[in-house]
């Protein structure tokens, strides 16, 4: 009988949860599909880099756990509260305590069995279209192949389960606690709007938009972690305290019989959305906490692909570039070894020239906005000690002298890169640098001295140029000035550097054939990282290696991000999933209150094609109160960081385009939650009897 | 025509086929303005599926309603929301008292509803309050009030726009005999200082008594009728109780 009654009750939980069983069958088939990407990873198998994207998930699903384990235990609580007048009656009808706690562990159990189960048949078809992603996304070719994998099972069925025992553990203690007539009275308790001191918290308004302001105002000049941590933690409590001054603000103003309450649904909607609000602020906070780290995953997630679908092409012009700091250096052995296993290629080794002087280094340095005014003294003039100290260590990003190239070299590589030539009086001399460093060193003409060939004069600017030329390290750090090749009489070689035209795709494995070619791949100085290498100022992602082979790297680097890039949609995907579900389910499971209280407006004249009207403001206003504050929030962290995103990287956008992205992406899931919410809702409201 | 609520061989059937329930079978009275009529009868005698078509909640399966010259069985269901918001007050059992609105904010809420503004709005709910003399308790919630209380709000809000009907379905139902007996007094007060029409379910003798006329309902139809003319309360209450008396056993539970 007992077994009746649960299978029974799991239905009508079913029922009534319809968005949480949803929400918990995605969250399994993510979890399924995204830890199978540690359990059988199989691209990895193609790079020699560490096990990052391991790593990266396994981190993301820790987080994952923590929120999902928060869900359920909210959940199963949630639904303990709704059904405890339910409870009440078993126990008065005889059943013991334990039978009473005992059957409702099973009815949870079943629910999340079946989502579980559910969840994983979907999990195997999102895995392929997740393997189908990354393959492409590294460029390699994907085979179909269904695999039901065991370890991979287990790992997401004892993630879930574990949860969800946790979680039934702490009803159970909350059940041995209750008495029948707590049980009875829970669901009156609910329904009580306490108001007292109202006034007073009001404060709390005013206070966390202030904060927000100031938040807004000063996130780009906090200059120490102490700082930082105590805004984080300000905001935090922001975010919780303007829920409680929000609700009193309203619930003042109605009391104080503001004008607006007088015109149309104004004073119901008010009067709904504050007792709700005061109701579930806590709540209300921790949604607005999960959609603010979901907006920002996301976004970072965008930044890093729209990198990876724009500059990173332009990172490697060249299909193959070899450094040797031997000026001497031939590549003999390397171009026997590209024609053997490429075929033909235009090969071409040149030298890099130094004046033996720092000026073009300093006044990068002193200029550029990724380094700000960690270079000048603070009357704005270069701070000679520090430079110079920066430029002799061996962690620099420039090279320790200024680097140059000759305009004949310049324009064959130009003519290899398909650009057209250009050309130089014996009295000028030209500037190639990143593209996104083009604007940034437009005034640089009027500070260099750079003196002529015959050494009386000084060269004049020709010009900037900023298309690709490969200059984290090979072709300069940052940038190259190029003069007339008389000039180049009077310095010194720096380094070598070979550039090579393949006719087809690089074979795979060139690469590390190079390398070891060249004596490279013991562990120190293989890979990224290379020490004689300088990237210039390039933070966020910077290359630095003796050997680039293009079609090698593009798809390591891909592989790279895409160990950011996915997990931190995974993030933001089951964040936006668990937040709008409790959403949901806080409407739904109160539709029977709802119900009654639409019927009221019923009986008062209130017509059909008004009232879903109604519902629609009154879910509508509940849905995007906690999105607003979070986009508010969200949104100066992510412009900040994309500001500073587009600033390093050079990605061809503007900061609030990931932001506007994000945005879309976020509220195309928040639209589907909402219109199953408000769907079931007006039916729960509308039906009858 | 001359009669202010109508109603015409009102037929109400549930269910189809084989399976028809008569609920309410061929019902006609009228109501004089100004008169407080009661509708007596035992549970599913139809009483509330009556009361109901007259509010215009339920629509009926034959016969017209004519409020003045409005036929409420002719109206769409837009209409019939904008009927029953101005022209309607209801008192329910269960009181139907929105819980996140203050006392107050109950009465002012049916106002707003009917785009009244502020002043308007302040100044006759301020009256109601005073009517029903729950003043003191305005800025409460309705769990902070007792049922009579409660009741008496319910009240305010029904006729705080002075409406052509006031409905009440078994008003005095979960309150106690004290309470019961305010309200009832309010009713008749209402009835015979305001001129407000009153049409009240009941299956309870004592309350039936306060009315001026009572249509007793057995098995969806029309059994007898009752007139208060200028009888005492008590000599009509006795009438009362020997028509249910005469009924038998069905109704006995009544009392």
């Amino acid at each position: 009988m007992l077994g009746k009654l649960s299978v029974r009750n799991m239905k009508r939980s079913a029922r009534d949860y319809m968005v949480y069983i949803l929400t918990m069958t995605i969250v399994a088939a993510l979890m399924y599909a995204f830890s199978s990407l540690i359990t059988q990873n199989k691209v990895e198998a193609y790079f020699e880099v560490e096990p990052i994207m391991e790593v990266m998930i396994g981190l993301a699903t820790f987080f994952i756990l923590l929120i999902v384990a928060w869900l359920i235990n909210y959940m199963v609580r949630f639904m303990l509260e709704k059904r405890s007048s339910e409870f009440g009656l078993y126990l008065l009808l005889g059943m013991k305590k334990k039978t009473v706690s005992r059957l409702y562990m099973r009815e949870n159990l079943l629910l999340g069995g079946a989502a579980l189960a559910a969840g994983i048949l979907l999990g195997i078809l999102l895995q392929q279209v997740l393997w189908a992603v990354m393959f492409a996304m590294v460029r390699l070719e994907y085979h179909l192949s269904v695999s039901f994998d065991k370890w991979n099972l287990l790992m997401t069925g004892a993630c879930y389960g574990g949860c969800y025992l946790l979680a039934l553990l702490r009803c159970k203690g909350k059940f041995r606690k209750m008495n029948i007539r707590d049980l009875m009275d829970a669901k009156r308790l609910n329904e009580e709007v306490k108001e007292h001191r109202e006034k007073a918290k009001r404060i709390w308004l005013p206070l966390s938009i202030l904060f927000i302001l100031l938040f807004w105002a000063l996130l780009g000049k906090l200059s120490n972690t102490g700082e930082l941590a105590l805004f984080l933690i300000s905001l935090v409590a922001t975010i919780y305290l303007f829920y409680r001054g929000l609700s009193a603000w309203i619930i003042c103003y109605v009391r104080k019989k503001g004008s607006a309450i007088y015109k149309g649904h104004r004073l119901f909607l008010l009067r709904q959305f504050a007792s709700k609000i005061r109701t579930m602020q806590f709540t209300m906070g921790t949604l607005t906490a999960l959609f603010t780290l979901a907006l920002m995953g996301a976004s970072v997630a965008l930044m890093f692909s729209e990198y990876e679908n724009t500059v990173l092409k332009e990172k490697f012009p060249f299909d193959t570039q070899i450094y040797s700091s031997d000026t001497a250096e031939t590549f003999a052995d390397e171009k026997n070894l590209i024609e053997k296993t490429a075929g033909p290629a235009q090969c071409f080794s040149y030298r890099i020239y130094t004046d033996g002087k720092t000026q073009v280094n300093t006044w990068m340095l002193t200029h550029l906005k990724a380094w700000g005014t960690i270079y000048r003294e603070t009357d704005g003039a270069p701070n000679r000690d520090k430079i110079q100290k920066e430029l002799d260590s061996d962690a620099c990003c420039y090279y320790a002298k200024d680097t140059y190239m000759g305009l004949a070299d310049y324009n064959h590589l130009r003519g290899m890169l398909g650009y057209e030539e250009v050309a130089l009086e014996q009295d000028e001399y030209l500037l190639q640098v990143k593209p996104r460093l083009e604007e940034e060193v437009q005034g640089i003409g009027a500070d260099l001295r750079l003196k002529t060939a015959e050494g009386r004069g000084f060269l004049s600017c020709a010009g900037i140029r900023a298309e690709p030329f490969s200059q984290d390290g090979h072709n300069g750090a940052d940038y190259m000035i190029v003069v007339p090749d008389k000039v180049l009489e009077r310095m010194e070689p720096y380094y070598s550097e070979l550039a090579v035209d393949l006719q087809g795709e690089a074979p795979s494995g060139l690469q590390g054939q190079l390398e070891r070619q060249m004596d490279l791949d013991d562990e120190e100085t293989s890979g990224y990282g290379d020490s004689d290498l300088c990237p210039g100022s390039d933070t966020i992602i910077s290359f630095s290696a003796y050997v680039l082979v293009r079609d090698d790297l593009i798809s390591e680097v891909k592989y790279m991000l895409a160990s950011l890039i996915i997990p931190l949609f995974y993030i933001g995907l089951v964040f936006v999933c668990v937040a709008v579900t409790v959403l949901s389910v806080q409407q739904l499971s109160d539709s029977a209150k709802y119900k009654f209280r639409y019927d009221v407006l019923a009986k008062l004249g209130m017509g059909q094609r008004e009232r879903g009207r109604l519902v629609l403001k009154q879910l509508a206003a509940y849905y995007l109160c906690p999105a607003l504050l979070a986009m508010v929030i969200s949104g100066k962290m992510i412009l900040f960081i994309s500001g500073r995103f587009v600033e390093l990287t050079g990605v061809p956008a503007f900061a609030g385009e990931f932001f506007g992205k994000t945005i879309l992406l976020f509220f195309s899931i928040y639209l589907v939650y909402f219109a199953v919410t408000y769907v079931s809702f007006k039916r729960n409201v509308e039906e009858h009897g | 025509m001359s009669d202010y609520i109508k109603v015409c061989d009102v037929e109400k059937y549930y269910g189809n086929g084989q399976n028809v329930t008569k609920a309410v079978d061929r019902v006609s009275f009228s109501v004089e303005k100004g008169e407080f009529v009661g509708i007596m009868g035992a549970s599913g005698s139809g009483k509330t599926t009556l009361l109901n078509m007259l509010a215009a909640i339920d629509r009926v399966t034959a016969g017209h309603i004519y409020y003045e010259n409005t036929d409420i069985t002719e109206l769409s269901e837009d209409g019939l929301s904008q009927f029953r918001k101005h022209n309607l007050g209801f008192v329910f059992q269960e009181y139907n008292l929105l819980d996140t609105l203050t006392m107050e904010e109950n009465i002012e809420l049916a106002l707003t509803l009917q785009g009244w503004d502020k002043k308007a709005i302040q100044k006759a709910c301020g009256q109601v309050l005073e009517l029903l003399q729950i003043e003191d308790v305005r800025g409460k919630f309705p769990y902070q009030v007792s049922g009579g209380q409660k009741q008496r709000c319910a009240c305010a809000r029904a006729i705080v726009n002075h409406p052509k009907l006031l409905l009440a379905d078994e008003p005095t139902g979960a309150l106690d005999s004290r309470s019961a007996q305010t309200l009832l007094e309010t009713f008749t007060e209402l009835n015979q200082t305001m001129g407000a029409t009153i049409l009240m379910v009941t299956h309870d003798a004592f309350s039936a008594s306060y009315c001026g006329r009572i249509l007793f309902l057995k098995d969806g139809k029309i059994f007898h009728e009752l007139v208060r003319g200028e009888k005492h309360r008590n000599l009509f209450l006795q009438e009362v109780l020997d028509v249910l008396s005469l009924t038998g056993g069905e109704m006995s539970h009544a009392r």
